[in-house]
């Protein structure tokens, strides 16, 4: 169920947060909505058309993969991948992203 | 990320979009189904928990239109999708397309056919190597206006010798070739050149070589001899052993040393063998510094430019001049590029071709434009429930444009085979001769104007109903029904604009052609000095070797064919229908007259410049009878005249009129040569008006005409033959005749002196048909286009007729009413379009002759003509309005 007071993601950030999460390896659409949930303490919850959008989007572009398989309750599921090019898009955003929340941090902490 | 990878994915998307859509409605449903056990598993219902996971996944089909769009190519994608739109709509009016892929493929079918001439004409090199450095040398004679004549052999030498600015240089000339072949001798055309022609052209022999220098050496002629493939192919039956065959050409055997290819015709162009240079006359003519017979090829050194190259003969034409002053006086050179000597005669006619043709494709345009405009009205409400449905403006621009261009591409396909087909006809039956080396036909360069003019006449035409789009309300457009939709200015504007434009551009094209027909028509009705109907000319040669098993008698050569000469002409006199036969050796328009100096009996010291000089013609007394050339005083040659070789001439007008004038010239006296030469004199004893007899409009010079009695015929004659029936039903029977007389007699250039005399005219003949074509062409597409916008906009005011009619308008004042709206944007078409003439016309008046290119009468009478068309195109849609049944109409809403 959507919650209504989850906080909306910033712009970009979803892109980021799914590349973070499949670092720990292959994952389907619904395994990577659930972990980012569960992460963020259902802090974050992901809109499931734009998560599915941002992958289609993101294997276009080339940082993932992806191939068909079989889930742990054996069903054929879509299962994404990082590429070599993903990887290194991860790192440049993960570096990007602890500059901007610091900065954020920072202004938000002076008094 | 490479673009590679990205393409291919797309690609892929694309080529497999049923895959893709059915991967995503998978990939969606594994989430569905996962998120429901989810929520199964926290105590819902299996329903309950198949609606939360639905819900919780938001508009699905909005997610999935966005990823699919994601995938799919953009641009291209839309396309795609454009043009199954754009053929799916069009293939619901087939009518209309039918009409506008025709009108459209007349229009590019027609540019492109005239472009493929200006392509192989203009654009294309000559199939030569290197042809932009390629020259041709005249000896020019500055006289009464530069004449071009040609080069004599001692000159050649000189000129080979002393220039600097040339890498090679060869002389060529025309030849022709008596060839006893098993079942009847046979003429043959050749050529006579230097060794080096074939390198400066560039032609590679298919089988054995080239002449040598040392074969090319005058009074030590090497007796070789090069052939055609095609010549080979047809009588040498494509023997491999063709090498050191013996061919019999003008009773001398020649060895054949090579074979050429089956393109190449030498640059006269109808060249089937090859012999060295040195053949083409006796030594003794080719010693002679004063002869002018034939032209040189030569090449331009590497960085010399043309007018270095003429300043250099310039010099050397001085030099001569000084040196041989009796033979040189005020010769020239002129250096001449290759392609302006094959071509540059064609140049201005198809130019003019050009833009005529273009002008056509602009009333097509305007034509098209027009249907749909037509249709795009029709469509008006559709378009507008697109527009309320989303379809961004650009997008539907995008669709109409798309349809437009898919209308064009189409006329374009059927216009290039119509072009393939049309250029086949141009080269088949014009009268206009193209080198064959020329050959225009569709390659790469006329199917890429082709393509492109299609692509840029749709985007043109598409413009039109968008210009209406644009000025148009769309909640208008849906709350109007169609039948009462009438009356908005903009369309009418633009719908008047094409009529007028196309009115204007038929009217700018008929002027053109009224000109062009005209002057051909004064061309063909000049009178050349006899009367040119009824004769047959052809070309006779009497072998002077006895035939083997002839009498053995050993006669004068000259003798017997003086002999044969006199027989044929009893034999064909005796035809029926023959009124008169003659022969001579040469004849008006034969192509073969040459030219003496000559002396007057007291005439006054002369320089170059005006040294008296004349064609000579040898004829048969009946030479003046069978062309019935007037006598303006004295009388022809008799018999005994003709027989005992008489010292008697018959002059033309402006040879008396130069000497003698107002005296009696009868009785005077001239000699062959300069006032110092030992001929013996000749006493005229006639004089005839002056004739056209080497050229049409006019003789190229006014040198006049000196006719001698034909003592002895050379063994090459021409005969002229008068009858009263058509000439060239007789040709059979003549040479039947001919051959009872003696069967090894060889026939040639069998034609009528009509013919001759058309060839003279062909150009003009060629240029006033094609523009007549086009300028009926655009005549027929401006009233078409008239009569579609006429009843358009009857239908249109089908209400507004029948209430007229109602409250008591005649069918009378419905039809002027009508037609009076119709003739208006006609007679605006007309001013506009005289105005185009005019530019037009400035532009043809080097083609034109005996017509001034402001010639009042045409430009009237074809406003005239065009009035009528458009009036009868305007008739019947008014005539239809006159017939609206007022209950119907206003039931008609």
């Amino acid at each position: 169920m959507p919650q209504k007071n989850s906080d909306e993601l910033l712009p970009g950030t979803l892109d980021m947060m799914i590349l973070k999460t499949l670092i720990r390896g292959p994952m389907h659409g619904y395994d990577i909505a659930e972990s980012i949930q569960r992460i963020s303490d259902d802090v974050l919850q992901v809109d499931e058309g734009a998560l599915y959008q941002a992958l289609h989007r993101m294997e276009l572009r080339g940082l993932l993969d992806s191939r068909w398989g079989l889930s742990d309750n054996n069903r054929r599921a879509k299962f994404y991948r990082l590429t070599a090019t993903g990887r290194n898009h991860l790192v440049g955003e993960t570096r990007r992203w602890s500059r901007l929340s610091m900065a954020v941090s920072r202004v938000m902490e002076t008094n | 990320m490479t673009l590679l990878h990205k393409t291919r994915l797309r690609w892929r998307a694309l080529i497999k979009r049923r895959q893709l859509d059915r991967d995503l409605e998978e990939e969606i449903q594994f989430h569905l189904m996962m998120r429901a056990a989810h929520h199964h598993e926290s105590g819902m219902s299996p329903e309950e928990a198949a609606h939360a996971a639905d819900r919780q996944f938001g508009n699905r089909s909005w997610w999935k239109e966005n990823i699919r769009d994601m995938w799919s190519m953009g641009v291209w994608e839309s396309v795609v999708q454009d043009i199954r739109y754009a053929v799916r709509s069009l293939s619901k009016t087939p009518a209309f397309v039918t009409a506008a892929v025709l009108i459209l493929s007349l229009g590019i079918g027609s540019a492109t056919a005239i472009f493929s001439m200006v392509n192989a004409v203009l654009l294309r090199s000559l199939p030569f190597q290197s042809p932009d450095t390629l020259v041709v040398l005249w000896g020019n004679v500055q006289r009464q206006k530069v004449e071009r004549r040609g080069a004599s052999y001692p000159d050649y030498q000189d000129w080979k010798s002393q220039s600097r600015s040339f890498a090679d240089m060869a002389a060529y000339v025309s030849g022709s070739f008596i060839w006893p072949k098993p079942g009847g001798s046979e003429q043959v055309s050749g050529e006579c050149v230097a060794p080096g022609y074939f390198e400066l052209l560039g032609i590679k022999p298919v089988i054995g070589r080239t002449f040598h220098p040392d074969e090319d050496i005058v009074g030590k002629t090497a007796p070789v001899v090069l052939i055609g493939k095609g010549f080979w192919q047809r009588h040498l039956g494509s023997s491999p052993e063709v090498l050191g065959k013996r061919l019999i050409l003008n009773q001398q055997q020649f060895t054949v040393i090579g074979v050429l290819p089956a393109w190449f015709r030498g640059l006269t162009d109808h060249a089937d063998l090859w012999v060295p240079f040195s053949s083409s006359a006796s030594a003794a003519d080719l010693a002679d510094r004063g002869s002018r017979e034939f032209p040189v090829l030569a090449r331009l050194k590497p960085g010399i430019r043309l007018e270095q190259a003429q300043a250099e003969m310039n010099g050397i034409s001085k030099r001569l001049e000084r040196a041989y002053p009796a033979t040189n006086a005020l010769r020239a050179v002129e250096v001449s590029p290759l392609s302006t000597e094959i071509v540059g005669a064609l140049r201005t006619p198809l130019m003019v071709l050009l833009g005529a043709v273009g002008f056509v494709l602009l009333v097509a345009c305007a034509n098209v434009a027009n249907l749909l405009l037509v249709r795009a009205e029709s469509r008006r409400q559709e378009i507008a429930i697109r527009a309320a449905l989303g379809a961004s403006r650009i997008r539907l621009f995008r669709q109409l444009l798309t349809e437009s261009v898919v209308l064009s591409l189409a006329g374009g396909a059927l216009g290039l085979l119509t072009a393939f087909w049309a250029i086949r006809l141009l080269t088949r039956t014009s009268p206009i001769s193209l080198p064959t080396f020329l050959d225009p036909r569709i390659d790469w360069r006329v199917a890429l104007v082709a393509v492109s003019l299609s692509a840029v006449v749709g985007l043109l035409v598409g413009i039109v109903p968008m210009l209406q789009v644009r000025s148009r309300d769309v909640h208008g457009a849906l709350k109007e029904s169609s039948a009462r939709s009438g009356g908005h200015g903009a369309r009418h504007r633009i719908r008047g604009a094409l009529v007028i434009s196309e009115v204007a551009v038929a009217m700018m094209l008929l002027v053109g052609a009224g000109l062009l027909m005209r002057s051909f028509l004064y061309l063909s009705a000049i009178q050349p000095g006899f009367d040119p109907n009824g004769i047959l000319t052809l070309e006779i040669s009497i072998p002077r070797i006895q035939p083997p098993g002839a009498d053995s008698e050993q006669v004068h050569p000259d003798q017997r064919t003086a002999t044969t000469a006199r027989q044929l002409l009893d034999r064909i006199r005796a035809l029926p229908s023959v009124l008169s036969a003659s022969i001579s050796f040469d004849y008006p328009f034969s192509g073969n007259s040459s030219a003496i100096r000559y002396s007057a009996e007291g005439q006054s010291v002369t320089d170059a410049r005006t040294t008296p000089r004349a064609y000579r013609h040898r004829v048969s007394p009946e030479f003046f009878s069978t062309l019935r050339v007037p006598f303006i005083a004295g009388r022809m040659f008799t018999e005994n005249e003709v027989n005992g070789s008489a010292n008697v001439a018959v002059v033309s007008d402006n040879l008396a009129r130069r000497f003698w004038p107002g005296q009696d010239p009868i009785g005077k006296h001239i000699k062959h040569g300069g006032p110092a030469s030992t001929d013996p004199w000749w006493s005229i004893i006639g004089v005839v008006r002056e004739m056209k007899f080497r050229g049409l409009p006019n003789n190229p010079t006014t040198d006049p005409d000196i006719f001698l009695p034909f003592a002895r015929p050379p063994s090459a004659v021409n005969m002229l033959v008068r009858t009263a029936s058509d000439p060239a039903h007789l040709a059979g029977a003549v040479r039947r005749a001919i051959y009872e007389v003696d069967s090894s007699i060889v026939i040639s250039g069998v034609s009528t002196m009509k013919e001759r005399i058309a060839r003279y005219i062909e150009r003009p003949r060629f240029s006033s048909w094609m523009m007549g074509i086009f300028a009926a062409l655009a005549l027929l597409l401006a009233s078409v286009g008239l009569y579609a916008v006429m009843a358009y906009i009857v239908r249109q005011r089908t209400r507004e007729f029948g209430i007229r009619i109602a409250i008591g308008a005649t069918g009378g004042e419905v039809v002027s009413m009508t037609i009076r709206e119709g003739m208006l944007l006609v007679m605006a078409g007309i001013a506009i379009g005289l105005i185009l003439a005019r530019v037009l016309t400035s532009a043809l008046e080097t083609l034109l002759f005996g017509i001034s290119d402001t010639d009042a009468p045409t430009f009237i009478g074809v406003a005239v003509i065009l009035s009528l068309v458009a009036l009868s195109a305007c008739y019947l849609p008014a005539r239809r309005a006159s017939r609206v049944d007022p209950v119907a109409a206003l039931r008609h809403e």
